[in-house]
Formats: structure tokens, C-alpha cells, sequence
């Protein structure tokens, strides 16, 4: 229930993050696929960049997960970047608990810069990176340096199977 | 204790008036308000506590005659409501001028992201009732002018630093490149009842980090704030302001080189010894480890440089009295947030740790003040309001 999948637009509403929420999005053994933790907030001005960049890489690769953490509560109009940069995925934002607890609960190692991305390549591995996230560095944390596979792809690898 | 408690009845019943005001708007969910615990404190000349936090859309001011133990109900500094910032690095903020009066000044939020004005308003009365706000600066566009700092100088003028965009704004309608933001400053000749118009201090600055203000031991203005040196280190610079605002000098305070696209949301505090050794403390990433630092910012660089705390160590802010020196900060430990402190009688040389209080919930960053040879660290939770602890 925690992680489902990518969802299509329109998007999801927000999700009260509670701590137990919090260590299961930080636990690298919630994530069974590749999938894209992004916390963001709308105090921070290199945020849109990386939620804009994940944004694409999710919807061209099915095999990528995508979910966003808005540091702070969902007030009226939080949404408002998410729906511009038309950023997928299930949407959770700061509740009653202290941001502290929150924050540490996600990544204990974090000092709350932002933006902060928590990449899982499904096998148990983990890496979180502060700032703007490189694509190709981002693909070899997820373990998808390869592209994903076009319909194309699929069917030239079919012809070539014997 | 009913008028301590008054206090924060009145802070908790503004909390929940912001947050049935969010319901009301159709979120379809009942949204949490926005943690907004930014309050600045300050002793009058007579030995009051003074203290400046944000209800609704009003500053709100509160005296204590007995440091802290019990507060006035308060008084509304701004009487027209409008916007104020008092989240993360943002708070109103009060100073106690020369010739008794009170300047309150504070960030108010604009319409577009990430814009904001920069407010002052002064009082003649003891904080019962202030003037009509002024915006500080004559650029008035909907950009950033936000994360205001005052300090009074040795004449009695009062100085206001602050980020700004303008030159950021005027790269892009150019369609060229521009690191971070810029850091401005307008001066006030009459205790704040106008201002020249406002002076660049540098380019570059980070955009989101509180910055540090404190007179010299000649009363000039030093300020310190997070700096974006090429092609993206985020240390810090200090800077002595002219009579006008302008700089008369600007240096590198520090040295981590930190090199990340981000926004820290962690600025830096300042204060200078009689004997003239600026202490600092400031957050930085140094080889992979987030920490907090404290230094003596030299013309040589930084002059016994160490790592304040633990590895959660957060926001520290630090004053003066004489040879003595306190340092405090905020600290999760996996359950509640401390409030530790390290206490100096040799001006920095060594230190002695303190254990001040704990909470459970949200909490504003620490501010560490002083009155006469005294100095204290206050701090409000949401649990326990606004509290003043002695630090001896």
C-alpha cells in the first residue's frame, strides 16, 4: 500500500507523512523495484530541476518508481509544482509530527538540505544524494544504466531469440 | 503561572485558527499548519525581556519583567494583517535602539514563490503600540527581499541586510547565467523611521539562509552570510559595512568548500568580543560529514576551527558578554530534540558543556542573548512555548 506504482496524471492527493510512513520510505527493504525518493520543498529553489529530471525519467521508463516527500504541510496550492512540471507518483508532505523526527526518520544521515533524493535499486541497495542529481549517476543508483527497453527492442530481441 | 500559560494558549489558538482557515479552503484532507515558530528575543534597556513571534497575520510582541518565568499578554505590532515569514531560517525580529525606542522588522511573503518585502516598524512606547510599517527597500517588485538582519552601529544607526533578486531577475530578463542571489542594505539615520535607499553588498550570496549581524568593536556593522563561490562552494563571507551600507570591505570567512546545487536552509551566527576576536558559528558539508563549526574568523582564515556537538547538531547561534561566550544549539537524538550549549570564561580558549532542555515536538531555532555580563539562550517549542534558560 505504502509504494504503489507511478501513478498517470492527474496526480495523487497528498499523503500525511507519519514517522512509521517515514522509515518505510527511508528502509531500502520497502522498495522492491527501482525507485526515486525525492524530498523537496517550496522553499527551495534547486528542487524543481531534479523533480523535473526524475519526472521524465519516470514516465519513459516503466521499471522506474517515483515518489515525492514535500518537507513541509500540504497547504493550499503545495500541489502547484508537482502539477506544473507534471511529476508522477505517490505525493506525501510533512504532518503533526516535528519535522525532526520526520527528517531523521527518512534518512538519518540527512542535514536538511534540499533537494535530497534517496535512490533504491530494488535488490537492497541504497544511495542518498544531496543537490541536483546527474541522470547518469542517478541511472547507476537505481542499477538502470541500461535504457529501458522500447517496443521496438523488445520485438528485434524476440526475432533474435532462436 | 496563568500568564505564561496565556502565552501559549494564545500561540496554540492561532495555530489552530491557521489551520481551520487551510481546511476551509477545500483541501479535501485536513492539512497540518505550517510549523512557524520563528521568535526573536531581546532585552529593553530596563532589563525586560522582549520577545516577537507571528499569530496569524500579525507580530505579536510579549515583555517579561522576571526573565522569561511569566509573560504579558501581547501586544499586535503590525495593526493592518498581512503575510509573515516565520518558518525554517525566517523570524520577526526586535531590536532594542540607543534612544529606548523599539524596532520590530520581519519578512513579509508576497504572492509569487519565493518573494517577499522587508517590513520595519518602530516604537516609542515600550512595545504597546508601533508605527504603521514601513517597506524598507525602493525596489518593490515581487521578487526576494526576504531573510532581513538588523544591527545598530556605534552611532546609533541602524543597518538592514537582507537577500535579494533583483540582480538575479535582471540576468534572466538578460538571458544570462547568475550564482545564488545578492545581499543588499539600506541604512536609517532616525531610528528607523525612514531609509536611504538601499546599496549592494555583494553578489552571489546562497538564497535561503539566515544571515549574521553584529557591530565591531569600532560599532561598525559586520555581517556574515552563506556565500556561493565559483562554481558553486557554499561557504560563507564577511563584510564591514560603510556608513551608506556599502561595504567597505568583504572577505572569505570559511573554508569547506562545500560544492553542492542545494539549499541548505543553515545560516550562520556572529559576535564579536571586546577584545575584537569575531567568533562564528556556521553549518558546513566538510569531506562527506554535515557539521556544525565554530571558529574565530581571522584575516588569515579561521583560528581554532572545530566541529560544535554531535553529528545532528543544528542551528547554532552564540554571543558575547565580556570574556565570556556561549554557544547553543539544537540537537535530535532519535526520540526528542536537545537544546545543549558549551559555555567559554577565556574568550573561546575552552569550553564546558551543557545539557539545557529537551522536547518532545516542534521547536524554533535557539537564540543566545545577553544583558550586561549575563548571557541566556531562549528558546520556544510547541510544547513549552517560549523559555529563557540562564547559561552559567
Amino acid at each position: 500500500m505504502l509504494l504503489g506504482a507511478a501513478a498517470a496524471f492527474p496526480a495523487e492527493p497528498f499523503v500525511i507523512l507519519d514517522r512509521g510512513q517515514a522509515r518505510a520510505l527511508g528502509d531500502a527493504a520497502s522498495h522492491a523495484a527501482p525507485t526515486i525518493v525525492a524530498l523537496w520543498s517550496s522553499e527551495c529553489v534547486h528542487c524543481k530541476k531534479n523533480l523535473r529530471r526524475f519526472a521524465d525519467m519516470a514516465k519513459a521508463d516503466s521499471r522506474l518508481r517515483l515518489i515525492t516527500v514535500a518537507t513541509e504541510p500540504a497547504v493550499d496550492g503545495l500541489s502547484g509544482p508537482l502539477d506544473r512540471l507534471g511529476v508522477p507518483g505517490r505525493r506525501y508532505a510533512y504532518g503533526a509530527a516535528p519535522p525532526e523526527a520526520l527528517a531523521y526518520a527518512l534518512d538519518s544521515k540527512w542535514r536538511g538540505e534540499l533537494p535530497r533524493t534517496l535512490f533504491f535499486d530494488g535488490r537492497g541497495g541504497k544511495a542518498a544524494v544531496s543537490g541536483v542529481a546527474d541522470e547518469a549517476a542517478a541511472r547507476r543508483h537505481l542499477g538502470l544504466s541500461a535504457p529501458p527497453a522500447t517496443s521496438e527492442t523488445r520485438l528485434r530481441k524476440l526475432k533474435e531469440t532462436p | 503561572m496563568p500568564l505564561r500559560t496565556t502565552a501559549r494558549m494564545l500561540v496554540v489558538a492561532a495555530l489552530a485558527l491557521a489551520a481551520g482557515a487551510a481546511c476551509a479552503q477545500g483541501m479535501g484532507r485536513m492539512p497540518m499548519p505550517k510549523a512557524e515558530y520563528g521568535t526573536s528575543a531581546v532585552f529593553a534597556g530596563d532589563g525586560t525581556l522582549i520577545a516577537v513571534t507571528k499569530q496569524g497575520e500579525h507580530v505579536m510582541l510579549y515583555r517579561s519583567p522576571d526573565e522569561g518565568r511569566t509573560w504579558s499578554p501581547p501586544a499586535v505590532v503590525n495593526a493592518v494583517p498581512e503575510a509573515i515569514s516565520a518558518d525554517g531560517e525566517n523570524r520577526p525580529k526586535i531590536l532594542a535602539l540607543p534612544d529606548g525606542a523599539l524596532l520590530a522588522t520581519w519578512t513579509r511573503p508576497l504572492g509569487k514563490p519565493f518573494s517577499g518585502a522587508v517590513r520595519a516598524a518602530r516604537s516609542e512606547d515600550g512595545g504597546a503600540t508601533f508605527s504603521p510599517p514601513l517597506t524598507v527597500h525602493r525596489d518593490r517588485r515581487e521578487i526576494t527581499h526576504r531573510f532581513e538582519a538588523p544591527v545598530v552601529d556605534g552611532a546609533g544607526r541602524i543597518f538592514l541586510a537582507w537577500i535579494d533578486k533583483r540582480d538575479l531577475e535582471s540576468a534572466r530578463t538578460a538571458g544570462k547565467g547568475y550564482r545564488g542571489a545578492a545581499v543588499y542594505a539600506a541604512v536609517s539615520d532616525d531610528g528607523g523611521r525612514t531609509f536611504r535607499p538601499e546599496v549592494k553588498v555583494a553578489d552571489h550570496s546562497c538564497e535561503c539562509c539566515r544571515i549574521a549581524a553584529a557591530p565591531d568593536t569600532d560599532g561598525v556593522p559586520l555581517i556574515l552570510w552563506r556565500h556561493v563561490f565559483e562554481p558553486n562552494e557554499r561557504d560563507h563571507s564577511l563584510a564591514r559595512l560603510g556608513p551608506g551600507g556599502a561595504p567597505s570591505s568583504v572577505t572569505r570567512a570559511t573554508f569547506e568548500r562545500w560544492k553542492i546545487d542545494a539549499c541548505p536552509h543553515h545560516g550562520p551566527a556572529l559576535a564579536v568580543a571586546p577584545d575584537g576576536t569575531r567568533h562564528a558559528v556556521w553549518f558546513n558539508v566538510k569531506e562527506g560529514e554535515g557539521r556544525v563549526f565554530y571558529g574565530r574568523l581571522t584575516a588569515h582564515g579561521v583560528a581554532g576551527q572545530r566541529s560544535v556537538g554531535g553529528e545532528r547538531a543544528a542551528h547554532a547561534d552564540l554571543a558575547v558578554a565580556g570574556q565570556r561566550l556561549a554557544i547553543a544549539w539544537k540537537e535530535f537524538d532519535g526520540e526528542r530534540t536537545q537544546l545543549r550549549a558549551e559555555i567559554s570564561g577565556d574568550g573561546g580558549v575552552s569550553f564546558r558543556p551543557l545539557a539545557v532542555a529537551q522536547t518532545a515536538a516542534a521547536s524554533d531555532q535557539p537564540r543566545v542573548i545577553g544583558r550586561g555580563d549575563d548571557l541566556f539562550v531562549f528558546w520556544r517549542t510547541e510544547g513549552e512555548g517560549m523559555r529563557l534558560f540562564a547559561l552559567r
